[in-house]
């Protein structure tokens, strides 16, 4: 085993080169283009994470994109205020729909904004999850909440889900009655969403809370009901309080949260238990070890739990639970930039489908079908790689961020290694298929922003520096300028290239530069280094 | 060194084992030098913990049943009844079906003590065989493999062992084949389309947190090559003799597990999942309790089960293949008001296949009329022991050795009849049919009494959620009547088990404090 990282919390002072604006875009947007990059290296670390983080406008809503028999919403405009039409039509409009909110989320992700949000995005949706709630105006609807708090307040975020519409529906919080008390939501609440579950250490009792306190905090948050599923009228999508349905008791918790009891409160009772959840440390401890393997490495030892999550988890409570101080504190420390931890992290599927598109500014065509089918396929790619927005496998979300030992590895089997090289063959021109044309890579934007393109080295070194994450060794550097020129001197390459610039309206010198370029390009992102960041 | 090290080290593959005329004794011989066993397992991961009691009805217990769960019990006359006690949820019929030809066992009440409830703490402690209290980073198939392949991945595939140790079908692989330096199974898909990947050439990763995940996939991309080949050739080898049920994602994955076995792959392990058994709303169709979620997903289940074993039977392989479900828990005994069930303890496991010691092992579990709104079906059987004895009396591991992979206290049941030789002769097992609590409810003191059948024996006492309070006793009595007092004076009231526990058998006894 190779020592792990020891650097603290302090302030990073290092060099700021390519390589680490480099490490920080890879880990905090869906890929970086290399004007990123070097802007990034030129802003300086405090400017690039004030970018990071500053809070952009809510975007506009998805839109129909190309569904003529959807009955409310004509093409072009939004459909998440618009009831579903008649029978005959709404299998129809909740295809679209849903295909229209994961190509919009898609199309969010990869803005060249150089801001977290989106990232932050996935990270509240893998955190608080729901899954497999059909009707895509609730999808919209919580997605739009963990936008809304996504660099904000975890606590207030944490309030927010608790009566989402989506989120009632997915752990039963609207069959949670007084009379009938469905305590699936109460328990993800404690061991998935704050407090975390500790150790068993006695009967039904595991460190944080018990078994009795499920039971009791199910009746704190009986009487929501979400309205408006699949509704064909026009009915927003909306939680409601039905004081009949609430349990009116006081509810005794254990002494894990020091015996207290919660007296009735109506409709604000959830504030009274989310606020007492709260205010025990190892919630703000649970949240940061949870940024802390998503952003940084999954392996947390005494050290990092020392150093690292609990002076984190203290930022967290100092700031009343805003989450932005942490992450700032968090991605600009030297432990973050610790060389060990460049490319640590095997990318996510979005990360992996992303970095083909960002890295080389890939663009959807213009109009808005094509738009929202370019992200569409981008999303399906997302999908073959065992990632599915809005389809996490269960409520603890995706298994990478939380199963040992083997955590990202688990994006990695026989089946998807096989998905993630056809992409690479896609967008290298290998592999053909319907519009899929427009999301080959154009290699010569890449060329031109070399500092010295005719120069074969400095070519591949300034590609390497910003498609992967560590140098690599000088074999694989032959084999790459192989692909290249292959068995022929290094000048002839800047014969070839000098040849393009000669001509450069001579469109069949240009197609054989251009397929040139993208068989070196097949080969770099084929190397298992392109998979990690 | 060991036997089969040296064997190995001297290459085995260069010895004529697969010559015709090879004599009979030599092949046993060099079978046992090896430690190869041809036996296959196939494992069919049931996610989100299934709701037993309507699965397996206690047509014994119903009273306390319906009252239990009125809202959603199955009507006793709608069972399919296989004894007098017990009957199979009418979408379980081919089940039942199997049952009648002897391929199938049910084992009631399997889980462990100090039941967690956490869907994801408790798939951990299946997948990887371990205590409630134990966190273990292998699963229990990777620590077998782990064994009989040390240094894995590390040489493999290789000419002696050409095809992959394990193979999950769809998605991700599975933590129970988690080995030391690598999971032993390999995902698959479609075994027809299989493309080789690019492979990289690059010296040693360097010894880094950056260098371990690139080593790792440059691993699973060379291996992913290598046994693709040998996959793709059995699937094309290989034919299905059955029809498989359609729009049934689980026979789809069992239809190429057949496929793959009669196509000749050695893969040992094949592990096949489906979801959706976390039943907490709406198990039921509103006014008939034999239809709804519950129901269809107890149909594709079985279904597929019974498709697959016919087509090994089909095959001629029926005598290769051991079949086992597995979920994370039970359910509780009451029923919730939204049509469903919480997160419980224990739950039936079924095994089939045609070497099975086909019949229900254990009893029903004891449904009074109060039932505690907490409590699930209190464990009989140690998941461990079965698995345990899937080692011991399907893969030949010995005693000693399946102590060590699973636990000390690892028991042996009788899940297996002789098959073709192969296995040993089955354990002694005693289910302490007379025993009993008298009185029951107990107030200040009671009885333990039942007829010994020898050897040791450990009595415990477990509350209502499957944790063990005290061992109450442990001996080695005289065979014969036998009884030890309980004093239960200082007990608060309420239910509580009593776990009766030898190496011959086990038994779970309730018992009532007022």
């Amino acid at each position: 085993m190779p020592p792990p990282p020891r650097q603290d919390l302090s302030a990073y002072e290092g060099a700021w080169t390519e390589q680490e604006a480099g490490h920080l875009l890879r880990r905090t947007l869906f890929g970086a283009s290399p004007d990123q990059i070097i802007e990034s290296v030129s802003l300086g670390l405090e400017e690039t994470l004030n970018r990071l983080l500053t809070d952009l406008p809510m975007p506009d809503p998805p839109v129909n994109f190309g569904n003529e028999n959807d009955t409310y919403t004509p093409i072009g405009t939004t459909w998440v205020d618009k009831p579903y039409g008649p029978q005959e039509t709404n299998n129809e409009e909740v295809r679209f729909r849903r295909q229209s909110l994961i190509s919009w989320t898609m199309q969010l992700a990869l803005e060249p904004n150089g801001n977290i949000r989106e990232k932050m995005w996935l990270f509240w949706h893998n955190h608080f999850v729901v899954s497999d709630i059909n009707d895509p105006k609730y999808n919209y609807n919580y997605a739009q909440l963990l936008r809304k708090h996504a660099t904000g307040n975890f606590r207030e975020l944490t309030k927010e889900i608790t009566i989402d519409p989506a989120m009632l529906r997915f752990l039963n919080g609207n069959d949670n009655t007084v009379e009938a008390p469905n305590e699936n939501y109460a328990r993800e609440l404690l061991e998935l969403f704050t407090i975390g579950k500790g150790p068993q250490v006695g009967p039904g009792d595991y460190t944080n809370y018990t078994e009795d306190d499920v039971v009791a905090i199910a009746k704190v948050l009986t009487g929501w009901q979400d309205l408006g599923f699949f509704a064909q009228r026009d009915l927003p999508v909306e939680s409601v309080f039905r004081p009949n349905r609430h349990d009116k008791s006081t509810k005794q918790l254990s002494q894990r949260f020091d015996s207290v009891t919660i007296a009735n409160g109506g409709s604000d009772e959830y504030k009274t238990l989310i606020d007492l959840i709260f205010s025990k440390k190892e919630t703000a401890r649970f949240l940061c070890r949870n940024l802390y393997q998503f952003f940084v490495y999954y392996q947390i030892d005494d050290f990092v739990e020392e150093t690292i999550i609990s002076p984190l988890a203290d930022i967290l409570i100092e700031n009343n639970f805003e989450v932005k101080p942490v992450l700032r504190r968090l991605l600009g420390s030297s432990h973050f930039y610790d060389t060990e931890l460049y490319g640590a992290m095997i990318k996510n599927p979005m990360d992996f489908v992303g970095s083909t598109v960002r890295n080389f500014s890939t663009t959807s065509p213009e109009g808005l079908a094509p738009t929202y089918i370019f992200h569409l396929l981008l999303s399906r790619a997302v999908d073959g790689m065992d990632m599915r927005l809005f389809n996490a496998p269960d409520v603890a979300g995706w298994k990478a961020y939380y199963q040992e030992p083997s955590f990202y590895q688990i994006w990695i089997n026989s089946t998807t290694l096989r998905n993630r090289q056809d992409w690479i063959n896609i967008v290298t021109g290998r592999k053909g298929g319907n519009n899929l044309e427009p999301i080959i890579i154009d290699p010569f934007p890449l060329l031109e922003r070399c500092s010295e393109p005719s120069d074969i080295y400095t070519l591949l070194n300034e590609w390497i520096s910003w498609l992967l994450p560590q140098p690599i060794t000088d074999g694989q550097f032959e084999t790459l300028k192989n692909t290249l020129i292959p068995g022929l001197p290094d000048y002839e390459w800047k014969l070839e290239y000098g040849e393009y610039l000669s001509n450069p309206t001579d469109a069949e010198i240009k197609e054989a530069l251009r397929r040139k370029l993208l068989d070196l390009l097949y080969t770099l992102l084929s190397m298992p280094e392109y998979y990690l960041a | 060194m060991k036997r089969r090290t040296f064997l190995r080290n001297t290459s085995l593959a260069s010895l004529p084992i697969a010559l015709p005329g090879l004599n009979q004794t030599y092949r046993k011989l060099l079978r046992y030098l090896t430690d190869h066993t041809d036996k296959i397992l196939v494992l069919i991961q049931c996610s989100g913990g299934y709701d037993g009691l309507n699965m397996v009805l206690p047509l014994d217990q119903y009273d306390g049943l319906s009252k239990a769960r009125a809202n959603l019990i199955i009507p006793e006359n709608k069972g399919l009844k296989l004894t007098d006690e017990v009957a199979l949820h009418p979408a379980l019929a081919p089940l039942a079906e199997l049952f009648k030809e002897g391929q199938l066992q049910i084992i009631q009440g399997v889980g462990y003590p100090e039941q967690n409830r956490s869907h994801f703490r408790s798939t951990d402690i299946w997948t990887s065989g371990s205590a409630s209290d134990q966190y273990l980073n292998t699963g229990w198939l990777g620590r077998y493999l782990d064994d009989l392949y040390p240094g894995y991945p590390e040489g493999y595939p290789n000419p002696e062992d050409p095809d992959p140790f394990a193979i999950t079908m769809q998605g991700t692989i599975s933590e129970t084949c988690q080995g030391i330096g690598g999971n032993f199974s390999m995902s698959v898909n479609d075994p027809f389309s299989l493309a080789p990947l690019t492979i990289s050439t690059a010296g040693e990763a360097p010894d880094t947190y950056y260098g371990d995940e690139l080593a790792f996939l440059r691993d699973a991309i060379l291996k992913t090559n290598q046994y693709s080949d040998v996959i793709e050739a059995a699937a094309e080898k290989g034919k299905n003799l059955v029809e498989y049920p359609d729009n049934n994602n689980l026979a789809n994955q069992l239809r190429n597990v057949a496929l793959l076995i009669a196509g000749g792959l050695q893969t040992r392990i094949y592990v096949v999942s489906m979801g959706g058994f976390d039943t907490h709303a709406n198990q039921i169709a509103e006014g008939d309790s034999t239809q709804g979620a519950h129901a269809s997903l107890l149909e594709e289940l079985s279904s597929a089960v019974a498709a697959f074993q016919a087509d090994l039977n089909a095959l001629g392989k029926q005598e290769k293949v051991l079949g086992m479900t597995f979920t994370e828990f039970g359910r509780r005994i009451r029923s919730n008001y939204s049509l469903g069930t919480d997160h419980g303890s224990a739950a039936p496991l079924f095994i089939f296949g045609s070497c099975v010691e086909a019949g229900i092992l254990g009893h029903n579990p004891e449904i009074p009329d109060e039932v505690d709104p907490l409590e699930g079906v209190a464990m009989q059987h140690d998941f461990r022991n079965i698995y345990g004895s899937i080692f011991e009396h399907w893969f030949e591991v010995p005693k000693e050795k399946v102590n060590l992979l699973l636990y000390p206290e690892y028991q042996s049941l009788p899940l297996l009849k002789n098959c073709n030789a192969a296995t040993s002769s089955n354990p002694v097992y005693s289910t302490f049919p007379t025993a009993r609590i008298v009185p029951n409810p107990v107030r200040q003191s009671g009885q333990l009494v039942w007829d010994h059948p020898g050897g040791a024996i450990k009595v415990q006492l477990m509350n209502v959620l499957g944790s063990v309070i005290s061992t109450v006793y442990q001996g080695n009595p005289a065979p014969g009547p036998q009884s030890i007092n309980l004093e239960t004076h200082r007990m608060s009231p309420g239910t509580y088990y009593l776990y009766l526990v030898s190496p011959q058998g086990q038994r779970t006894l309730r018992l009532v404090k007022l």
